[in-house]
């Protein structure tokens, strides 16, 4: 059984446009799939069908067995951990602190636990001193790196990683490559989109290259 | 099939005033029905989304059906339902529902015929109609950033349920503060958003010159005149022969 799998589907946002046609894929639980190719050739998309952000037209999307018309979106959310390409997309709280504890307070967790979960997550990303700062007023690079620690907060067993390289610089990228990699050996699995090829390449073990909609190259390492 | 209307943007715009006076005005229950008609045939005849206007009227339903419901109780005439000596419903009160959702429908389905037109071309009509450009721009402004708001609060939406929150089975309190949680982001997003595009206007050199000269220019067909004319006779016809 595979744990993301879609099976023969079509994709349009708009109609007679379509971005996938009868188009198959599927992921394993411990793989770390780098999913590459040129701007439009469907990468986001792919990852939000695989995320169950987006429904198929045609066909069936299926995370852990299960078809996404059926799941609901937090189900999934509570196992996988999905970054959007542009990190202002998924802040909705006031502070940093509360993009971070907002939802483990919701989830029920103790006072104390949310503010050492907190504190260690800014310590690691670099973020200590910006808690009451507004998400949507940090730099390009700080805006990213809470993105990812508030996907991380919630210890997802999948992770969905639209262009987690953006706006970061060589030492910060060395920082995520550390992270990743350390949940990678931990047992989770990953898909990075990514255009930055030296980075996937370093952790991924199977990369893939789409273009229009199609898979060019399925390469395991 | 039906042959697409290619009119100007500011006949099309006599035509959704000319439908929302009437659907406004008219109080007898039969033409606001006929009206209602002519708006959903206007509509098709320039193939506007209807499909899509259903799915947000549908959207609206129960709020419409609420607002209608209240009116209804609260106007007085022939009791229909009542408790004891209290009245519930009354003929008059449905007559009044039954109007308010029809001219709720008139004006949002008469409103789609201007989205059948590019925001530009919208914005060169208002221009050539002599409405300073700044505002016309503004208007246009305006009517990008609508929908640009709701597709953010859907993003923020997702963005909560994928962090594994069951938005609809989380307690009243929590709920509340999440909603709260969602409206200053919002604001102070389409702020940031706004600032953001004006200096890109200004870089651009939006009002460097007192005069703009447009290579878009608008021109009326012998179908607009018919259209605008037919359209606004019409109207005419209602409020003398005393429907309204």
């Amino acid at each position: 059984m595979h744990y993301i799998e879609l099976k023969e589907i079509d994709f349009e946002y708009e109609k007679g446009n379509k971005v996938f046609e009868n188009f198959s894929f599927s992921v394993d639980r411990y793989e770390t799939v780098a999913l590459m190719g040129p701007n439009g050739s469907g990468k986001t998309t792919l990852g939000k069908l695989m995320a169950g952000i987006l429904k198929p037209n045609k066909g069936q999307v299926l995370i852990f067995n299960k078809d996404t018309n059926e799941i609901p979106l937090h189900e999934i959310g509570s196992r996988i951990g999905y970054l959007f390409q542009n990190p202002e997309k998924q802040f909705f709280a006031n502070t940093v602190y509360d993009e971070l504890g907002f939802v483990l307070k919701i989830k029920g967790y103790d006072e104390e636990y949310i503010k050492n979960k907190v504190g260690e997550m800014l310590e690691l990303f670099q973020l200590k001193g910006l808690e009451k700062h507004l998400p949507y007023l940090l730099s390009q690079g700080e805006k990213q790196r809470l993105a990812i620690a508030a996907v991380l907060i919630n210890e997802p067993e999948y992770l969905i990683l639209d262009e987690p390289t953006t706006g970061l610089d060589k030492k910060r990228k060395d920082i995520l490559f550390e992270l990743l990699n350390m949940l990678k050996n931990r047992g989770i699995g990953m898909t990075i989109i990514s255009h930055d090829n030296r980075f996937v390449e370093r952790i991924c073990n199977r990369r893939i290259y789409i273009n229009r909609g199609e898979i060019q190259h399925d390469e395991r390492a | 099939m039906t042959k697409e209307l290619n009119l100007d943007p500011r006949t099309k715009l006599i035509i959704v005033l000319c439908l929302s006076t009437l659907g406004i005005a008219i109080k007898d229950l039969v033409l606001l029905s006929i009206v209602f008609l002519l708006s959903f045939m206007v509509a098709s005849l320039f193939k506007a989304n209807l499909k899509r206007t259903v799915r947000k009227i549908k959207s609206l339903l129960y709020t419409l059906i609420l607002i209608a419901l209240v009116q209804s109780i609260f106007t007085r005439g022939e009791s229909l339902i009542s408790i004891g000596s209290i009245t519930i419903l009354t003929a008059d009160g449905v007559e009044k529902a039954l109007q308010f959702i029809l001219r709720m429908a008139i004006v949002i389905f008469s409103a789609t015929i201007i989205g059948t037109s590019s925001s530009r071309s919208i914005i060169q009509g208002l221009v050539q109609w002599r409405l300073p450009y700044d505002i016309a721009f503004m208007v246009a402004l305006g009517i990008r950033f609508l929908p640009m708001i709701r597709d953010e609060i859907k993003d923020s939406l997702v963005a909560i349920q994928l962090r594994g929150i069951d938005i609809k089975n989380i307690p009243v309190k929590e709920r509340i503060s999440l909603y709260s949680y969602l409206f200053n982001p919002l604001l102070i997003g389409a702020i940031l958003k706004a600032e953001r595009l004006s200096i890109a206007m200004e870089m651009r050199g939006f009002r460097a010159y007192g005069n703009r000269t447009s290579f878009l220019v608008l021109k009326f067909n012998n179908w607009d005149y018919i259209v605008m004319f037919l359209s606004i006779v019409i109207t005419f016809l209602f409020f003398i022969k005393g429907y309204i």
